[in-house]
């Protein structure tokens, strides 16, 4: 499944890149997350207690941050992998000053597989965008507070 | 069916199940049609179900002070056979009579369906066109919100942990209000792809009133808004109607899968759309 | 001697109610999922979420410690056991090895991993979560095609083409056809994979008397014989210490004319705890692990002249085989190709299939088993090929059906049709729908700018499988009658019916022979230890065949009949009918229940007979039978949404004579509206990766009863001089001659913008991108 879209973040572009690759940061806005551990050099290990609607299941995942370019653009790869199924993700995030803002774009591709690809395609497009949308508001908020 | 482990209470007032579910770690139970099958594929496993259909008086419908209540535990069935309902908002009771199957309807309730907000039921549509509220209530309160501002996102809504849809209210129609759910069903799980609901009032040749509720086409229902501003004050003529129509998914992101690309999806909300105004403006 | 009452009325040939219907439809029959046993055990199986991964280790240890789990099994506990057995052979076939329990990788989504036997179903599967598996996932490939291309992930690393097998079948001199040709048409066809989706999913109870050494497994099979015989195989143990239930069967449609590893794997369980064992497949299972059907990707070329005539047709046929075969994988696109000529007369073809290895669950045989390719593939040819001349469909086929003169006629394909009025069947089609005014509404709605279309289908097909050498377990069927002390009749058939109601038409062919009521006989079958032998029920095969024992066995018993009647009336010149033995010289008589009782009682036997009433027939039939018929569909397309309405549907078929005429229409409906599943709504849909995204009922659109259209059918009856009594088949007649019908209708349908083929499943979205993208997809 192809994912892409576009978000602002109230920050300037090498503040959002850092950011976006802050452990903690990404522990606040990544939906579900209980735990975010480096592993190595832009390696992170994480528990997901992912929750939409009646719908929850526990995931187990890696992110990795690879091919950076500071402050415009880095590649994100996440894998999840849990009882109702597994997820593997991997995308591009361009960055690009607005009006004193920060545009993140992204484009990617996510590979689901197990239960929730056997049974969920008729809402896997919607959920993937509410995730993804969850994710940029949760960092849009993170980025004002701090 | 072979879920994990839960525990079951089923509670016999309204009072006794809001304490139950008042920390927020169990699940409300209606009809079922959507927790069950979660269940039972193990997508869902609620540690504590609290089933609402013990409970006397949650299942009514009522005229009272222009409007109609309708509680959270009517089933589809009752919604669509009602005739207080057929008689005074038909929009609800033709979109319930087109839920699912006829086994959906005799158990699945209105509540539960809203209470779920999945993008594709039917319900909303035809909710945000005759502008309903719905009635949460929680162990120790309650309040009433506008249903526009009760769907947040896909499967999610306003509803706070600890807290149920109590009551649906609708307006009870004035006569010569013009209504029609036009949808598009999936073949295999009877779900709008497309489901649009229309409201429309006319007086003198002009629409004074319009409303469009879309189910389907998006992450959460909508309402139209920009296809109501195009009819209200015309004279509601086919180009009218398809000009209404064409900016019924404007502005809007819509949802893709196997059976129907956002591209496709679009174009039969605009199809449908304008079918259903003119099924409309044939009885407004 | 008691007054006797000679029976005259005959049942054959009257719509007589289902014997079966009454504990069917109130609940009280008994499936696979209704057996309660003492100490009953439960199993629950983890299958792969992969299509293709390495397994670098299994830790049990979580489940077995979870109260009330008994044991896990993995793939290294089962080495002794298995193969999950392929009755088919081709020459050079590649037969990857299928253990019960994946070993060191798993080869498709559902491939089963583990089995978890637990005090109930609910911890066992509970413990099934608890297990942990550590996958390396690998490359995959779905798509038959994809698989063929170099550097594709190759399903089983010893073959790195993913070929299982190549298959040529040649006749005539197609070149010279092709070169001689006026016209020729070309065109790429997909019969999508589907999932049979049999009400009841499968099911297996297995029960060790270690005391006895026996064991017993009750499975939702179609043929528990050959079950029995290939299970006993798997598990080492002699034949005569397995017996095979199959109680009442909810639909099988060709999945349950198999073996699965579950069978084996139950059978295996049960022996090592020492109590019976239940294992139930939910849908989920149904959709992922059993067998799908179709799955064909065809290349055909067709050559004719301008005057219609057909000269040779040339197929590539791509069969998505899945990941392994199982009883029947790769003999099914030999059946596609046996039928490829269809009903007409051109003698040059030409076909190679390509058996195809993909990370997917394996196909196999499927309502109609590689007869609806071969038939929607041939019946699209010649409408495109009448297209392309300007020719009606109808009189294109007029002028190329084999002629009822003709018959026996030889196939090129090396088959014997038997009897066919393929004309006759045509114009009572045409006959009944109206077709020259149908044609006339046509001009008239396209002046309105309306999508209506006309489609016909003209199918034959092999029927009663049939002749021993051409099947691979024998193509006999057995049947014993017995009629009991008091008169009652006791009727065992080794075909397997599970739903076809083959109680109720086996009885009426008693009852004309006995002259006893309908209730008076029972019909008994699915249990080795009850059947002696049998084949099964699938190929529109079992009243063709399994009747046919039953009528020879009836006249076996007929003549002891009378040898007992004659002693009993002291003559020898008796007659036996209407359930009475009459002695043709003083008009005595004795009733049938009279004589069973002497001959039990065996106080005064006729010489040279033993005591008893009791007969058995195994009969092999000398041929195939080749039903016919014709179908008409009309359609018409929402130019604005690209949905489908099917405004007629008339279905002329022949299945030679009629038993019973409700059943037959009633196999017409089934067979319709699974034709009208592939033609309208299903496709079994792998992503890339492997992933069955369409894995429920959610998703996987069936039809519906409010889907199916009312059903115009009629009926040619052209008996057959394969069985005395001149019946054919019908199972699968419906599925067989409907998605031609449908496609060609709605291909007719969209023409004038250019349309001259669309693949199946007809969803609105493709047609709507054909309409408004000019006619390409």
């Amino acid at each position: 499944m192809r994912i892409s879209g576009a978000y602002t973040l109230p920050a300037d572009p090498e503040r959002a890149y850092t950011l976006l690759q802050d452990p903690e940061a990404l522990a606040a806005s990544m939906p579900g997350c209980r735990e975010l551990v480096r592993t190595a050099e832009d390696e992170y290990e994480m528990k997901m207690n992912l929750v939409i609607s009646s719908i929850q299941g526990l995931f187990a995942g890696k992110i990795r941050v690879a091919d950076k370019e500071f402050p415009a653009r880095f590649r994100l790869i996440v894998e999840g992998d849990g009882k109702i199924g597994f997820m593997k993700g991997e995308g591009v995030l361009t960055l690009s000053p607005v009006d004193g803002a920060t545009e993140v774009r992204y484009d990617g591709e996510v590979q689901v597989g197990g239960m929730i690809a056997g049974v969920g395609q008729r809402l896997l497009d919607a959920t993937a965008k509410y995730l993804i949308k969850r994710f940029f508001e949760k960092m849009r908020e993170w980025a004002c507070h701090e | 069916m072979i879920p994990q482990n839960f525990e079951y209470e089923a509670p016999r007032t309204l009072e006794e199940a809001l304490q139950l579910l008042a920390d927020g770690s169990a699940k409300p139970l209606a009809g079922g049609m959507s927790l069950i099958p979660l269940m039972k594929l193990r997508l869902a496993a609620p540690e504590r179900v609290v089933d609402l259909g013990r409970i006397p008086g949650l299942s009514y419908v009522r005229e009272e002070d222009g409007v109609i209540r309708i509680g959270a535990m009517t089933t589809h069935y009752e919604i669509e056979s009602s005739p207080v309902l057929k008689a005074r908002c038909p929009l609800l009771a033709a979109t319930a009579a087109q839920i699912g199957d006829m086994q959906v309807r005799n158990v699945g309730t209105i509540g539960g369906s809203l209470a779920h907000a999945d993008p594709a039921a039917d319900y909303p549509a035809a909710l945000l066109a005759l502008e309903a509220q719905v009635r949460l209530a929680r162990a120790g309160g309650e309040r009433t919100v506008a249903i526009a501002d009760f769907f947040t996102d896909v499967f999610t809504t306003a509803l706070e942990p600890g807290e149920i849809l109590r009551e649906v209210i609708v307006p009870a129609e004035a006569p010569g209000t013009g209504v029609s759910y036009q949808k598009v069903a999936h073949p295999a799980s009877g779900f709008a792809v497309v489901g649009i609901a229309v409201r429309l009032r006319r007086s003198q040749g002009k629409i004074t009133l319009a409303r469009l509720g879309v189910t389907g086409l998006a992450a959460k229902p909508f309402r139209a808004l920009a296809a109501e501003r195009l009819l209200e004050g015309s004279s509601a003529t086919e180009a009218d109607v398809r000009a209404a129509a064409g900016a019924v998914a404007d502005g809007v992101e819509a949802n893709s899968d196997l059976y129907a690309s956002a591209e496709y999806r679009t174009h039969l909300a605009r199809v449908y759309a304008a079918r259903a105004l003119r099924a409309a403006l044939q009885a407004a | 001697m008691a007054t006797t009452i000679t029976k005259t009325e005959t049942l054959v040939g009257k719509r007589i109610r289902r014997k079966e219907d009454p504990r069917l439809i109130t609940g009280t029959a008994t499936y696979v999922d209704d057996i309660q046993m003492p100490g009953m055990h439960y199993a629950a199986i983890l299958r792969s979420p992969h299509a293709a991964a390495r397994i670098r280790s299994i830790r049990v240890g979580p489940a077995l410690e979870h109260p009330g789990v008994v044991a896990v099994f993995t793939g290294k506990d089962v080495e002794g056991i298995g193969p999950v057995p392929c009755g088919a052979s081709l020459p050079g076939l590649r037969v990857p090895y299928h253990s019960v329990l994946a070993r060191d990788r798993v080869y498709f989504v559902g491939h089963p991993v583990a089995v978890v036997v637990a005090r109930d179903r609910y911890i066992a599967r509970d413990a099934v979560d608890r297990i942990e598996v550590d996958y390396e996932p690998l490359p995959a490939v779905s798509d038959p095609e994809k698989a063929l291309e170099p550097g594709a992930p190759a399903v089983h690393p010893e073959w790195p083409d993913n070929i299982a097998f190549t298959y040529h079948q040649e006749a005539g001199d197609v070149d010279k056809a092709f070169a001689e040709a006026e016209v020729v048409v070309k065109q790429r066809i997909v019969s999508q994979r589907l999932i049979p989706t049999a009400l009841e999913t499968r099911g297996v109870v297995a029960d060790w008397r270690s005391g006895e050494r026996s064991l017993t497994i009750y499975s939702s099979t179609q043929i528990p014989h050959l079950m029995r015989t290939l299970v006993a195989q798997a598990l080492g143990l002699p034949e005569n210490r397995l017996r095979v239930v199959a109680p009442e069967v909810g639909g099988g449609f060709g999945s349950k004319l198999n073996v699965y590893a579950e069978e084996i794997l139950m059978g295996f369980v049960a022996m090592k705890i020492g109590k019976p064992i239940k294992w139930i497949e939910s849908r989920r299972e149904n959709f992922l692990c059993t067998i799908h059907g179709r799955g064909h990707v065809d290349y055909f070329e067709i050559a004719g002249k301008r005057d219609g005539t057909i000269l040779g047709l040339k197929l590539k046929l791509i069969q998505d085989l899945g990941a392994y075969h199982q009883l029947l994988t790769p003999a099914i696109p030999t059946l596609s190709v046996l039928m490829m000529p269809g009903i007409y007369r051109f003698r040059n073809i030409r076909a190679d299939i390509i058996g195809v290895f993909t990370n997917c669950v394996p196909t196999d045989a499927y309502r109609g088993a590689g007869r609806p390719e071969a038939t929607h593939g041939i019946e699209r040819m010649v409408d495109m090929l009448a297209a392309e001349i300007g020719m009606d469909p109808a009189e294109i086929r007029f002028k190329n059906f084999v002629r009822p003169e003709e018959f026996p006629y030889e196939t090129p394909t090396g088959l014997s049709y038997d009897t066919g009025n393929y004309a006759g069947a045509l114009e009572k089609a045409l006959e009944v729908a109206g077709y020259r005014q149908l044609r006339e509404e046509q001009k008239k709605a396209r002046q309105e700018g309306r999508l209506m279309g006309i489609g016909i289908s003209t199918y034959g097909e092999i029927c009663a499988f049939g002749p021993s050498p051409a099947t691979p377990a024998g193509g006999w069927e057995s049947a014993t009658v017995r009629v009991e002390p008091t008169g009652k009749v006791t009727v065992l058939t080794g075909a397997s019916p599970h739903g076809q109601g083959e109680e109720t038409t086996f009885a009426q062919i008693v009852c004309d022979e006995l002259g006893v009521d309908m209730d008076d006989v029972v019909v008994q079958h699915g249990d080795t230890a009850v059947v002696p032998y049998g084949i099964g029920t699938f190929g529109s095969r079992a009243t063709a065949v399994g009747g046919t024992a039953v009528y020879y066995a009836l006249q076996a018993l007929k003549e002891k009949i009378k040898k007992f009647g004659a002693t009993l009336l002291e003559s020898d010149d008796v007659s036996f009918s209407g359930g009475v033995c009459v002695c043709n010289q003083t008009g005595r008589s004795v009733s049938l229940a009279e004589i069973a009782a002497a001959s039990y009682r065996a106080a005064k036997l006729p010489p040279g007979t033993e005591p008893g009433l009791v007969s058995t027939y195994f009969w092999e039939p000398p041929n195939f039978t080749f039903p016919f018929g014709a179908h008409i569909v009309v359609t018409e397309v929402d130019r604005e949404t690209g949905a489908v309405e099917i405004k007629r549907y008339v279905a002329v078929d022949d299945c030679g004579k009629v038993i019973n005429p409700m059943l037959v229409d009633g196999q017409v409906h089934g067979g319709v509206a699974q034709g009208l599943g592939q033609a309208l709504y299903e496709q079994a849909v792998y992503d890339e990766n492997g992933q069955l995204v369409t894995g429920e009922l959610t998703d996987y659109a069936i039809p519906k009863a409010t889907m199916v259209p009312r059903i115009e059918t009629a009926h040619t009856e052209t008996p057959t001089p394969v069985n005395p009594l001149g019946i054919k088949g019908v199972g699968e007649a419906g599925t067989i001659a409907c998605s031609p019908a449908v496609v060609n209708s709605v291909v007719d349908a969209l023409s004038p913008l250019g349309v001259r083929h669309i693949d199946m499943p007809l969803t609105p979205e493709k047609l709507w991108r054909l309409i408004h993208k000019g006619g390409q997809a």
